[in-house]
């Protein structure tokens, strides 16, 4: 029988980590400047709707306007910091605690939004990690790697970037089973959920998408797509076997996305615009990609990938 | 720097590991820490929609759009937060404030005397393919938008 690869991320470079804080940061920002206009309105929101949750629990009621304003203009300011690994001893914490707040703070007034659970908990673990110890401001200052922790430094919190990934696929699998039940495959559940999909944007007044009836009427597709999520969601371990399990997996996983994407207008942009699934590669090797910008010069020469 | 200590690592992993599962244990939703129950639910083709409506002088029927009703593009948002606003009892205030959306000139146009807050239970599969799926109507508020208060 043969054995199983090693976990990815043995034995990863300063670059791996840093391009990960890089593409992690650079897509959160661009998040972040998209929802300002959301989060600096929930200052005008009524305060009898406002139910805290998660780190925002114990709030009865909503902050003053001030701190919204001052939590948005401090995250962007932070996620420059990050993105650069400028002062990230300060910017990495700093960032990922206001988008943590100001996340959590958007969910407390009435709906969740899952997509953004995975972004916010990478940005902690890069936050206390090493991100900066390559291709980063901090690290052209000091023209020299920090390395005294070892490679570990680098690999841990990849990998538990990756883990977090692949734990939230797998409860996202199980929740369909545990909450919906083998219906939730063999039945006309997902159909449904697609037509809900579809009504919920028409009776809001939107434009549900254009491939929703004619998916509607093959219900007979339907169990098998089903079936095939929930197959993903259980498999995400395999991705961090690497190679063709991971590159098989996150192939899946995305058009699992596109599909919902397409059939729903449900996006998870996270995911959709792959910076969930970048932690799983040796991301710092597109830059020998020969039209990208090199970014050698900036740092400390790279160690071997 | 705690960081760099590969004990320190191991023993993060697996509080992280911990934290991620623990809502699932006592099965129980938040955020960031989820129980991904989004889609998980067997649904039914009989749905229950919060939305709503503008009524014109004559009785007519007028769907407003996501931004007037929620303030948001985000159908997710827009239904979520009215629904929690309705279970709430919060509808007459959710009311006047998308009467205060609604613009003046289509009160004008329109002649819309009255917005209605309102749960619908429609037939998904039926409303989708553009049949007759409305079952069930409740209106929890009412309100005059601004133009005709």
């Amino acid at each position: 029988m043969s054995r199983l690869p090693p976990i990815i991320h043995a034995d990863a470079p300063a670059e791996r980590l840093a391009a990960v804080r890089m593409a992690i940061g650079m897509f959160s920002v661009i998040y972040l400047v998209s929802r300002i206009p959301v989060l600096l309105g929930l200052r005008d929101r009524v305060a009898e709707d406002f139910r805290g949750v998660g780190i925002f629990r114990w709030l009865d009621e909503p902050v003053p306007d001030w701190i919204v304003t001052f939590g948005v203009a401090t995250a962007v300011g932070s996620g420059i910091g990050f993105i650069a690994g400028a002062c990230f001893v300060v910017s990495g914490p700093v960032f990922a605690v206001t988008m943590l707040g100001l996340t959590t703070y958007r969910s407390s007034w009435g709906q969740l939004l899952h997509f953004e659970n995975l972004m916010v908990i990478h940005l902690v673990i890069l936050a206390v990690a090493a991100s900066a110890d390559a291709w980063s401001v901090d690290a052209h200052r000091r023209a020299r790697h920090r390395t005294a922790g070892g490679t570990h430094v680098y690999s841990s919190p990849l990998r538990l970037v990756c883990i977090v990934v692949v734990i939230s696929y797998v409860i996202a699998g199980f929740a369909k089973l545990r909450y919906g039940g083998l219906d939730w495959i063999f039945g006309d559940a997902l159909r449904n959920h697609v037509a809900y999909s579809a009504a919920r944007l028409e009776l809001l007044g939107g434009t549900p998408s254009p491939l929703a009836e004619f998916a509607v009427r093959q219900a007979w597709m339907f169990p098998p797509m089903a079936a095939a999520a929930v197959v993903i969601e259980l498999a995400a371990p395999i991705a961090m076997f690497g190679g063709w399990y991971r590159n098989t997996w996150v192939g899946a996983a995305w058009l699992m996305h596109l599909g919902i994407a397409v059939l729903m207008l449900v996006a998870f942009p996270y995911p959709l615009f792959l910076v969930a699934f970048a932690p799983f590669f040796p991301l710092e090797k597109i830059v020998d990609a020969p039209p990208l910008i090199r970014l050698r010069g900036v740092g400390a020469p790279r160690s071997p990938g | 720097m705690w960081s760099r200590s590969a004990t320190a690592w191991r023993l993060g992993t697996i509080a992280v590991v911990g934290l991620l599962v623990m809502p699932v244990v006592i099965d129980r939703d938040s955020f960031p820490l989820s129980t991904y129950p989004m889609y998980s639910r067997a649904r039914t083709a009989e749905v229950t929609i919060p939305s709503a409506i503008a009524i014109d002088d004559d009785g007519g029927e007028h769907r407003l759009g996501l931004q007037v009703i929620g303030a948001s593009d985000d159908p997710l948002i827009v239904a979520g937060e009215l629904r929690a606003a309705i279970a709430r009892d919060r509808a007459a205030d959710r009311c006047r404030s998308i009467a205060e959306r609604v613009s003046p000139s289509l009160v004008a146009e329109l002649d819309l005397i009255r917005i209605e807050v309102v749960m619908e239970r429609h037939d998904a599969v039926a409303q989708v393919a553009g049949e007759s799926s409305l079952l069930d109507r409740t209106v929890h508020a009412t309100c005059a938008p601004e133009a005709a208060s």
